[in-house]
């Protein structure tokens, strides 16, 4: 064990170790991230929380049971709990090969849900009723594109030619188009973000991303020439724009939004408190899009700086997790993650804010929902995948 | 090896990869990550922080409502307790403006409402846009519609969309048609009202959208009138269903009003003026005319008329545009055809003759003459540098005269040298430029609202230097040129002129001359009640004084006496045949021209009983002969109506030629 100098320490103790000790320090399990499984934890249980006092008011007045959405939720994390055990326990690597199959399924649903089997909410066509579980293909389809574009670009080792791009493209392409059919325009703008937050990472270069923009513009007018888009779409995506708050408008629920999230102040208004615009149900979507209200206004700034503070510790974890990576697929797989849950956290507060568009877009772990659930809780899996084998040989 | 950068702790020296690249590209994402953080955390800041007392008033608005419930309004009673003013309900049409809003929808509710009400769409259109009603109230465009179509409109809600059948109260006039002009009617309340003086530091509050006196008394003593709304603060969810429910302020019904008017007086007064002016128009135009009764010894009003009048329950249900046309008087003169104009407190004219007693006043206010001395009273009197000569209304030399004789035969020589003695002292035109005589007159209550309890009383004008030159710069007309005048002053002493003084501030000035010299603010309210009880006692004040002893008033009433009773009286021929040894009348005529023959002011300002009056009764028709001949026979009429000397109940005219 003596040798020491010019080599670190630890590469001077792992030359003096034997196999059997070394193995046992590389298992899986002794590498175990537990603070983000903490932080994962934390949050969903605080989404719970959350979701419970955004409904037990109006399911007691309705003479139901006031925590219907809460045991439903619950159930949610404990598949996703599950799920996540399930992903992390085999090596990534496996997942990694079986990408194009699983790519492939979610396409297929994704195709599926436009069809007569898929329901509309909201006028969106993008759910299916499985009794027990609505599963709702395209949240599923965010954390599958990413192992797809992620394992694409791993091969090609962050030295991209346009036709790689191109393909990239493709690949979130696909799925984006049947999510834009749907139609549910805020899942697909995190296609888009993911699938240039990989890009930037995986090795695109600068004119790719020129070449990107002047397409991206080339669609946007497409869409608008061809009305692809309808009007309330874009009176939604606009909004928010208009300072005022007209409660009698499209803006609603933002201007709801922005009262309850406001009138919270500094503490809060207290858990649970009555008249408040949480209790009498001023919000509209509130435990599923606008749950982030129910965090501003019982618990105020400090309840809503600290779910801040939560995610960019849950987000930190994923991106150190990306530069800990023995491979270049586990680093990828890590920022996709991380852009997914950073977008959406900006998109779906911001919303509630007032600054950014209404775009239906869900607060990870706390909205209520069971394919969100589900998909965050395989990427966390995935993460600690990663974290865990992150001394195995390739 | 080199320790590579590695910026989220991962172990130096691995680097299987490319990593440098990678972490440098992955810094590019971390840092768009973090700017998007800090751009959430300092929006929460703001809100959170910042701007959280905002957002609270706005939780606040969007939860809380106040459910106003109008009291009822209290009822207004004459001096006897007769109901003259009270409430009901009536079955209404409502048309909320705020869902009938386009131009198309309008036409085809309103042709829909016209069908089933059986009014023209133009009177329903008139209601409809009525902007006395705020826009965010529905307005109401029939009132006592049949059960039918209430139930026609309720039963079939879809096909009248914004249209809404409600109980609204209204006021109801039982005694018809009379007091129109003073007890005014309601409405809702104006933005101006809002902030005026009086509605706006009232308790509790006024809001946009009360009913409120819009004029007359009931505006008046809305105060007293309106009651308390009751207010219940109610917590609504966001599908406005309560939650919670307080009553803030309990609800108190209005007080009433008990007013010193006699209903039965009243209608005699109203039905005396009418017959009057008929009779008037056999020979004049005669547009309109005013009177008055007062009690001198209280400055309390007894009755008021003023004609041309309308049915007070026309605005029942408040003033709407399709009411103008109901208030047309139907008088022969169209410019001066305002029904809703209270002529005993908002109109006047020069008096004429019956303003001597005031000339005569001033004089001996202002120890020109003394209360015996005897003046000529010669068919002319000549004044001034140009000799400018002032005839008597008769061309008999009548020789030297007392003051009460003068009154009698309302000799005008007699007062134009008063007249001419006070402008020589004081005048501005001729002597220091005091103008005494326009004090007296201002002291005794002219140039100046009486006070009376009623919004919009006018005060005349008393013509001085002042007002002239006032006059000339901004009006201008013929005579400008030379300013102030002696003469106007010799004028003037004979009620003639740019003199302007309203029946309420005639019958006042009587009232003090018979009283021993008290100057009232004459009210019509005599007591606010609750459930019969008195709660305010609504006293006149004594407001001056003519200044003038017991034995020049003793002088004055025996030459008033003597007008209606003497041989030469001006006012006999009115009382032929008057009972006046069981009611002796005193008064004085007056008949003021303005400029073309027949735009006189008759007037006729009287009281009853002489010894021990009563009633003070001020009559003025405009543009219907002398004040003897068409003034004093309504006067007449009244008093024979309120001692029920006879149950004759039309005028006939008078003689009198004086002024």
């Amino acid at each position: 064990m003596g040798m020491r100098g010019v080599f670190g320490e630890g590469v001077d103790r792992i030359g003096g170790e034997p196999i059997a000790a070394q193995m046992a320090r590389k298992a899986p399990l002794r590498h175990l991230d537990p603070t983000l499984l903490i932080i994962t934890l934390i949050l969903a249980a605080y989404g719970a929380l959350m979701v419970y006092s955004a409904t037990a008011g109006r399911q007691e007045s309705a003479g139901l049971d006031p925590s219907a959405f809460l045991n439903r939720q619950l159930f949610y994390i404990t598949i996703g709990f599950a799920l996540l055990l399930m992903v992390s326990f085999f090596d990534y690597r496996h997942i990694r090969s079986l990408t194009p199959v699983i790519y492939g399924i979610s396409v297929l649903t994704l195709t599926l849900v436009l069809t007569g089997m898929g329901e509309v909410r909201n006028g969106t066509r993008g759910w299916f009723d499985l009794g027990v579980y609505d599963l709702q293909p395209a949240e599923i389809a965010k954390v599958v594109v990413i192992l797809a574009i992620a394992a694409f670009l791993a091969e090609r080792k962050t030295d991209l030619s346009g036709i790689d791009v191109t393909l990239v493209l493709a690949i979130a392409g696909l799925p984006s188009l049947l999510i834009f059919v749907q139609p549910d325009l805020g899942t697909m703008m995190v296609f888009v973000f993911v699938m240039l937050a990989l890009l930037v990472v995986g090795g695109a270069k600068l004119r790719h991303f020129l070449a990107l923009f002047g397409l991206g513009l080339v669609g946007l007018v497409v869409v608008f020439q061809a009305n692809l888009i309808q009007d309330y779409q874009i009176e939604r995506l606009t909004s928010f724009l208009d300072a005022t708050p007209d409660v009698q408008s499209e803006s609603y629920n933002q201007a709801q939004s922005l009262i309850a999230i406001g009138s919270g102040g500094v503490r809060g208004k207290g858990f649970r408190s009555p008249n408040t615009q949480t209790s009498l149900d001023f919000v509209p979507e509130q435990h599923t899009d606008f749950i982030f209200t129910a965090v501003g206004e019982q618990l105020g700034f400090l309840g809503s700086a600290a779910l801040l503070l939560m995610f960019a510790l849950l987000i930190w974890r994923a991106l150190r997790i990306a530069t800990l990576s023995k491979d270049l697929f586990g680093t990828l797989v890590a920022c996709g993650i991380a852009a997914m849950w950073a977008f959406q956290v900006f998109l779906n507060m911001g919303m509630t804010m007032g600054i950014m568009p209404i775009a239906g877009v869900p607060l990870p772990f706390m909205s209520f929902g069971g394919s969100a659930m589900l998909a965050n809780f395989v990427a966390v899996g995935l993460l600690l995948n990663i974290h865990m084998r992150r001394f195995l040989r390739a | 090896m080199v320790n590579s950068f590695s910026p989220m702790g991962a172990p130096p020296g691995k680097n299987p990869f490319g990593m440098d690249r990678v972490l440098l590209r992955l810094a590019v994402l971390g840092v768009l990550i973090v700017v998007a953080f800090v751009a959430l955390f300092s929006r929460l800041w703001f809100l959170q922080v910042l701007a959280s007392d905002d957002y609270t008033d706005l939780a606040q608005e969007n939860r809380i409502r106040f459910v106003y419930s109008e009291p009822s309004r209290g009822r207004i009673l004459d001096r006897n307790g007769k109901v003259i003013v009270q409430n009901r309900l009536s079955l209404a049409v409502t048309v909320d403006r705020q869902i009938v809003d386009e131009p198309s929808e309008r036409n085809k509710t309103l042709r829909q409402l016209s069908k089933l009400l059986e009014m023209s769409t133009k009177d329903l259109r008139d209601a409809l846009n009525d902007i006395t009603v705020s826009p965010y109230k529905p307005v109401a465009v029939a009132y006592d519609v049949n059960m039918n179509a209430a139930n026609t409109i309720r039963e079939n809600g879809e096909d009248y969309p914004g249209v809404y059948v409600e109980r609204l109260p209204v006021r109801e006039y039982p005694q018809g048609k009379i007091a129109a002009q003073f007890l005014g009617y309601v409405g809702e309340i104006s933005p101006e009202d809002l902030e005026s003086s009086y509605f706006k530091g009232a308790k509790p509050a006024y809001r946009a959208g009360d009913i409120v006196g819009r004029s007359g008394l009931e505006r008046y003593y809305d105060r007293s009138l309106r009651g308390t709304p009751s207010i219940d603060k109610v917590i609504v969810n966001s599908a406005s269903n309560v939650i919670r429910s307080d009553r803030v302020q309990v609800g108190v019904p209005g007080n009433d009003l008990m007013l010193s008017i006699d209903a039965r007086i009243q209608r005699i007064a109203e039905d005396a003026l009418e017959s009057g002016i008929q009779a008037a128009r056999a020979s004049y135009l005669a547009p309109w005319g005013a009177a008055v009764v007062m009690d001198p010894n209280t400055g309390q009003v007894i009755a008021s008329a003023s004609n041309p009048t309308f049915d007070p329950a026309i605005l029942a249900d408040g003033f709407s545009n399709k009411d103008q046309k109901l208030l047309e008087g139907g008088t022969p003169d169209d410019t001066i055809d305002d029904a809703m104009l209270n002529r005993v407190t908002s109109e006047g004219g020069p008096p004429g003759s019956s303003f001597k007693v005031v000339t005569a006043g001033a004089a001996i206010f202002n120890d020109i003459i003394d209360p015996y001395d005897s003046l000529d009273c010669n068919p002319t009197f000549t004044y001034g540098v140009d000799n400018q000569i002032f005839a008597n209304w008769t061309s008999v030399d009548m020789g030297l005269m007392s003051l009460a004789r003068s009154l009698e035969v309302s000799c005008d020589t007699y007062y134009y040298q008063l007249g001419a003695m006070m402008e020589d002292r004081w005048g501005a035109g001729n002597g220091d430029g005091t103008e005494r005589f326009q004090d007296y007159m201002r002291k005794v209550g002219f140039d100046a609202p009486t006070g009376i309890d009623l919004p919009g009383e006018s005060g005349g004008n008393v013509a001085d230097k002042e007002w002239l030159d006032q006059y000339c710069d901004e009006v201008g007309g013929i005579g400008c040129e030379y300013g102030w005048l002696p003469g106007y002053t010799v004028n003037m002493s004979i009620g003639q002129g740019d003199l302007v003084v309203t029946p309420m501030q005639m019958a006042n000035v009587y009232a003090a001359i018979v009283n021993g010299g008290k100057l009232y603010e004459p009210r019509i309210g005599m007591s606010v009640l609750r459930d019969g009880e008195e709660v305010k006692s609504i006293e006149s004040e004594v407001s001056g004084n003519l200044g003038l002893d017991a034995t020049t008033l003793e002088v004055m009433r025996t030459g008033l006496e003597d007008v209606v009773s003497g041989d030469e009286g001006t006012g006999g021929s009115a009382f032929a045949g008057f009972p006046l040894d069981r009611v002796q009348v005193a008064g004085k005529t007056g008949t003021a021209e303005i400029g073309e023959t027949g735009r006189n002011f008759a007037w006729f300002v009287s009281y009853a009983p002489a010894d021990n009056p009563e009633y003070v009764i001020a009559v003025c028709l405009y543009q219907a002969g002398h004040g003897g001949e068409s003034a004093a026979p309504v006067a007449r009429q009244i008093f024979e109506g309120i001692y029920n000397l006879d149950k004759e109940t039309t005028v006939t005219l008078g003689q009198d030629e004086s002024d």
